[in-house]
């Protein structure tokens, strides 16, 4: 009897945790295809909208700023992050608590605060460029930090000794490297890649306070459309790509892992 | 044997890339680009700026001074954030557990979908999330119209711009990131230990509050860290949602940095909030242990 009651209240909290995490997403995807300008009412099915987004060249712009942004992030905070992950979890030494400690600070702490400490830093201290060098490395400072556990994560996984079956067999270093080491590593690097992409092209808070005048990404081009609510149809429409995009990666990404499982 | 052993060491030391080109990269970027821009707004909290803006050198405590006295409101803004941050952290601890709970334990086959579907809307973008409540929840607002036109309420709701609304956006956004470390902890848990418990006579409900909570302790402060803190210093839910009306503590950092450029002030404000979060995160690694560090990577 007790324990009856006690599982329907459990789900029913697990059922309001998804059904408060999905429906403004749900609705907002339906209502990118209503034709009514204003979106709260619905009309009819259009998909007008997605015409008009192509067309508006300044999101073309920002859209394809993101991009660039993301790609340079994802391929220079994979490899720091990796490689990292790789001496964290291979090597003791002196200063490694403090190097795991250290890397964590950046995800942790709120990003405001470090968005603002990077804005003073860049325009007042080190003098880099506000557009896309800050953007890009302020990225690279977020970003591969997710490499480096999402490495360490799967290195406990790899089974090392081929590694030293390679030397044992009479490859040399760099050889062993390249034949075992990053193919054992592969799943590690794309898992990284895959997370830190979306991570970069959706990030908000850090690009605004250190985009300066006239980098504009995607999500800064949203948050203008917001604040002066222009064709708020419009942004549903963005949005749903936003939704899509990542929702394809993670999908990608644990087709990998069950292939791999398979493979095992 | 011990010959062959430390042939073997010497392989795999050998074998291994040296420890400077692997964790090198890294700790040069994280000295340069995350303790170097802290180092500085340490420093520019303690700078002044002149009459027209310019920042002038020299050691001052003034700005301390001008938020301890009230200045800006930021105090004021620290504790409603403080406020705001811990109750979104207990209702998200209150839905996240109990669905954590629910997916190691019924999730079976379905454990990864179910994972899935609080993971994915964590990884779309922060500005859409944001949007896409306000559109439910406002007025006019979808809710208020579905409901309206149901007939089930006669004048619409409106809970826009106010603290309650700043609340619901920081739950609506925090919410997955309390549950995937909780998650972590309780499928590590070795599920021997759940049936020891039993078989020694404990009813489901005991064997919860004696074996299952405190072996997820882990979980729940290292969700609490990944929930608590970017709660705290949130500012774009506040600013979309709160409707400028109702301010955190990163609502007047962003103000200072970006919008009046006054950097020592905002440094110092900065400092302030960074002094707190670390405070609570120590308390969380305290109160939670190592797993708790663990469990948020």
């Amino acid at each position: 009897m007790k324990s009856s009651r006690s599982g329907t209240i459990l789900l029913s909290l697990v059922v309001v945790g998804y059904v408060f995490l999905w429906t403004p997403i749900i609705v907002l995807g339906l209502f990118s295809f209503n034709s009514s300008t204003f979106g709260v009412k619905w009309e009819s099915l259009t998909s007008r909208w997605y015409v008009e987004l192509f067309q508006e060249t300044a999101i073309i712009d920002s859209v394809l700023t993101s991009l660039v942004i993301a790609c340079v992030t994802t391929v220079v905070a994979t490899a720091i992050g990796t490689i990292a992950g790789y001496g964290l979890y291979k090597h003791k030494f002196a200063g490694r608590r403090v190097l795991r400690m250290s890397i964590l600070l950046p995800i942790t702490v709120p990003y405001v605060i470090m968005a603002g400490a990077l804005l003073v830093y860049f325009s007042s201290i080190a003098h880099v460029p506000l557009g896309y060098p800050s953007i890009i490395i302020a990225h690279i400072s977020f970003s591969a930090p997710l490499a480096v556990f999402v490495t360490l994560g799967r290195m406990q996984r790899i089974d090392w000794s081929l590694e030293e079956a390679s030397i044992d067999l009479g490859a040399d270093r760099i050889t062993t490297w390249r034949k075992v080491t990053i193919p054992l590593l592969l799943p590690a690097i794309f898992a990284s890649a895959v997370l830190i992409f979306p991570w970069s092209f959706n990030d908000f808070t850090i690009t605004y306070f250190v985009a300066g005048v006239g980098t504009t990404t995607l999500p800064l081009y949203l948050y203008s459309m917001l604040q002066y609510s222009l064709k708020p149809v419009l942004i549903n429409a963005i949005s749903l790509i936003f939704i899509i995009t990542p929702t394809i990666g993670i999908l990608l990404l644990s087709y990998l892992q069950r292939e791999k499982q398979r493979v095992r | 044997m011990g010959l062959g052993k430390k042939a073997r060491k010497f392989l795999t030391t050998k074998l291994n890339l040296p420890v400077l080109p692997t964790a090198g990269p890294i700790s040069l970027w994280i000295v340069l680009f995350v303790f170097a821009p802290i180092g500085v707004i340490v420093y520019f909290s303690f700078l002044t700026t002149g009459p027209s803006g310019d920042i002038v050198p020299g050691f001052s405590l003034k700005n301390y001074a001008f938020l301890l006295l009230g200045g800006s409101g930021y105090g004021e803004a620290i504790l409603r954030s403080l406020f705001y941050a811990l109750v979104t952290n207990i209702v998200c601890l209150c839905i996240g557990y109990p669905t954590a709970y629910w997916i190691v334990r019924y999730g079976g086959r379905f454990k990864s979908l179910f994972l899935f579907l609080v993971i994915a809307p964590s990884w779309s973008c922060y500005v859409v999330r944001i949007y896409a409540l306000k559109q439910l929840v406002g007025s006019p607002g979808v809710l208020n119209n579905f409901l309206l036109n149901l007939g089930l309420i006669s004048t619409p709701f409106n809970i826009l711009y106010t603290p309650t609304a700043v609340v619901v956006g920081l739950i609506y956004i925090w919410l997955p990131f309390m549950l995937l470390p909780i998650y972590a902890s309780l499928e590590g848990i070795d599920p021997a230990l759940l049936e020891a418990s039993l078989d020694l006579g404990a009813t489901p409900g005991w064997q919860f509050l004696t074996v299952t909570l405190p072996l997820s302790k882990g979980g729940i402060f290292g969700g609490t860290i990944l929930t608590f803190i970017p709660a705290l210093g949130d500012w774009l839910v506040p600013l979309l949602i709160g409707g400028n009306k109702v301010w955190m503590a990163g609502n007047l950092i962003e103000h200072y940095f970006v919008v009046r450029g006054n950097l020592p002030i905002g440094s110092s404000m900065a400092v302030v909030l960074t002094a707190t979060v670390v405070l609570l995160i120590y308390l969380c690694i305290k109160l939670g242990g190592e797993e708790a560090v663990e469990r948020i990577m």
